[in-house]
């Protein structure tokens, strides 16, 4: 069941083009991550899914059809830009905000409160936002985005001015939406946090979706074909290796077309070439972002 | 429309619970009270209360009727001393019993000459007492109703053709009342106005906006905003309105004027039918600019140009009162910026005729449609854009 279709969207600003016949969809209960160089149209997509710009083409469906004012209540929203009302308390800043998203004062105040003792904040719930260092606002606006128990959430660089503490409460925390059901859509440029997070992704780059899928099935596409073999002495010459180089205490071996894996292995166990380690050596995220970054920039 | 009320109560309360807001509220009303009191205390102080005498030598003070009595805080009435000769008169001034003397001769019926003797010059209400005891004297033979009559002077009473409106002497206040109202008026515009410019421009300033708009419709967000800022305003207004007839009910015992204050009902119709629009479309217009810029600073700047139209006719006052139906007064009452304070201003001097009113109050409410239309546009089109203001030419573009 898909949470968001998002079908050749298209928007330009004057002569720019921010996003070109862009599509994907999101199902529901995941983690998806929506990936791009800084300016490669990430925001833009986030804005025309939340109907915050209107797509000069192309079509958004948001649980289960256009969005209305009735579906908000049921999105959560961190931006990228961050910020929130700076002359007022924070408890009433946040307060503010969830009735916004349909709650009344006293439902509110009441699911702020443990937000606020699992934050480290309760203590600083009278202070006015100007007051708190801009972790804290961060935690505050991650509050604000959850408070309403939303079914969507769409979080832009969510981890950004978070120390490795609180990034990991951030990470916590979303993996526990997902698990009660939530869909999460997460946009970033930090690889590693796609790879630990995310099922499934879009890479956009200069406004165009460029990847698209399950990541373990991008990363078997982009394997290539290198091995990563440790042992305890040297690896004897193989037949079909065209390249061997040292990789983190392994050894990473290029493979010649025709040679697959399962040869090389049966060949190292015919020679009683003792194994520590023999795996694929699948890409990293950011291996392959950069590999199709540089592409289709070279294409140009 | 829940949401829109959300935002009308966050609006609200944030200017009118903070300390600023009610330090500007009370200030000015506090201002004005320290300076009338300050006045009202320096003609007390100074006021000399001792008694005048007089040496009638013509008769007509022989049996003397006394000054009514009058209770208000400027109309107290020092005693009157009769003497029988003006040796005995100057002695007394001298020893300082009395602070000046009147001296009527034997022929004063024919010449209707007095003369005043004082050491320093007493204030001009001896004189005007002195004359008025003079007059009641007079007039003791006469019937009351005669007596009345003669006491009460001319009036002048200036009445328009329609009958609708008329103006005296002693009804300068008339005047005065559409200029305060004028004043009043375009202070409490400028405040709302300027306190829904600062919402619009911080939320884009402090980047909630993105996360506001994904909560509510831009609409209601507005409507939100726009009431609760014009609250803000008629609070004020309506606070200081309050005070100014506490001020009256307490005035009124001291000052005749006072008690005849009244507003007439056309004047009282226009001031409410020129408010609304006027303040509607003031607030579209701040909503406008707060959504085109991206910094308060930048955004005063602009709307500062819109002060000055809305100031002009208070600058313009004296040449539209000489000629309140000439061209200049036309013109200001039909550009919507100056006909909110224009129209009252007029309606105090003159009769705007009945068409001309109502056409004036049409373009008030096209601009007032105008300028909501034209928030909105400029807000979609503006407010998650920074540095880079929006244009005029996009604002009127059709594909924007």
């Amino acid at each position: 069941m898909t949470t968001v279709e998002v079908e050749h969207i298209r928007k330009t600003f004057g002569s720019m083009c921010a996003v070109d016949d862009v599509s994907f969809d999101v199902e529901k209960g995941g983690i998806f991550g929506l990936l791009g160089p800084n300016g490669a149209g990430k925001t833009t997509s986030i804005r025309i899914i939340l109907d915050i710009f209107k797509p000069d083409g192309g079509r958004v469906a948001i649980l289960g059809g256009p969005m209305t004012e009735a579906k908000k209540n049921l999105i959560g929203y961190l931006p990228e830009e961050r910020g929130l009302y700076q002359d007022i308390s924070l408890e009433r800043c946040l307060t503010y905000l969830a009735t916004l998203k349909g709650l009344s004062r006293s439902e509110a105040r009441q699911r702020i409160e443990p937000f606020l003792e699992r934050f480290d904040l309760a203590d600083h719930r009278k202070k006015k936002l100007k007051e708190l260092s801009k972790g804290m606002q961060q935690k505050a606006q991650v509050i604000a985005t959850l408070v309403h128990r939303p079914q969507l959430i769409i979080i832009d660089e969510p981890f950004a001015a978070l120390d490795p503490l609180n990034t990991q409460m951030v990470k916590d925390i979303l993996i526990e939406q997902r698990d009660r059901g939530a869909t999460i859509i997460m946009s970033t440029h930090q690889m590693h946090q796609v790879e630990e997070l995310c099922d499934r992704l879009v890479l956009i780059n200069k406004g165009k979706a460029v990847l698209y899928g399950k990541l373990d099935t991008i990363r078997r596409e982009f394997s290539g074909h290198d091995v990563l073999v440790r042992t305890p002495g040297a690896i004897p010459p193989l037949p079909g290796v065209i390249e061997s180089k040292p990789h983190n205490g392994s050894v990473r071996l290029s493979l010649a077309e025709h040679t697959t894996p399962q040869d090389i292995l049966r060949e190292l166990v015919q020679q009683n070439v003792p194994l520590e380690q023999f795996e694929i050596a699948m890409p990293t995220l950011d291996e392959i972002f950069i590999q199709i970054v540089r592409d289709s920039g070279e294409r140009e | 429309m829940k949401k829109a009320w959300q935002v009308f109560l966050y609006e609200y309360t944030r200017h009118v619970l903070r300390k600023r807001f009610i330090f500007g509220l009370l200030s000015i009303p506090l201002f004005i009270g320290v300076i009338m009191l300050v006045s009202v205390l320096a003609v007390l102080l100074t006021s000399n209360k001792a008694p005048i005498g007089y040496v009638d030598q013509s008769g007509v003070l022989a049996n003397p009727l006394p000054l009514p009595k009058k209770s208000g805080l400027f109309d107290q009435q020092v005693p009157m001393l009769a003497y029988s000769d003006e040796a005995e008169a100057r002695q007394a001034l001298k020893s300082d019993k009395i602070q000046a003397y009147f001296v009527l001769g034997p022929d004063y019926l024919q010449t209707s000459h007095a003369q005043l003797v004082y050491l320093k010059e007493p204030d001009a209400s001896i004189q005007s007492q002195f004359r008025d005891f003079l007059r009641i004297n007079l007039l003791a033979g006469q019937p009351a109703d005669i007596a009345k009559r003669l006491n009460d002077g001319s009036q002048f009473i200036i009445q328009s053709m329609d009958g609708s409106r008329q103006a005296g002497g002693n009804q300068w206040y008339s005047i005065i009342v559409p200029l305060a109202a004028g004043i009043l008026f375009m202070i409490v515009i400028m405040t709302s106005g300027g306190y829904l410019l600062h919402a619009v421009v911080e939320e884009k300033e402090n980047r909630t906006i993105e996360i506001v708009v994904t909560s509510l419709s831009p609409g209601q967000l507005m409507a939100g905003k726009v009431a609760g800022n014009i609250c803000v305003g008629l609070t004020q207004i309506l606070f200081w309105i309050f005070l100014a007839l506490v001020g009256i009910s307490i005035g009124s015992r001291s000052l005749g004027w006072v008690r005849n204050l009244d507003i007439s009902p056309p004047i009282r119709f226009l001031i409410l039918a020129t408010l609304v629009p006027s303040f509607v479309m003031i607030a579209g217009l701040m909503a406008a600019i707060g959504s085109t810029v991206t910094e308060s600073r930048e955004a005063s700047q602009i709307s500062g140009l819109f002060t000055l139209p809305i100031m002009a006719p208070i600058y313009l006052f004296y040449p539209l009162i000489s000629n309140p139906n000439g061209t200049l007064a036309l013109v200001l009452s039909f550009f919507p910026l100056t006909a909110p304070v224009t129209l009252p201003l007029r309606a105090g001097f003159t009769v705007v005729p009945t068409p001309q009113l109502i056409l004036n109050l049409l373009v008030l409410v096209v601009s007032a449609a105008g300028s909501i239309w034209l928030a909105g546009r400029t807000f979609r089109l503006g407010m998650l854009r920074y540095g880079k203001r929006v244009t005029l030419r996009e604002i009127f573009s059709r594909s924007a």
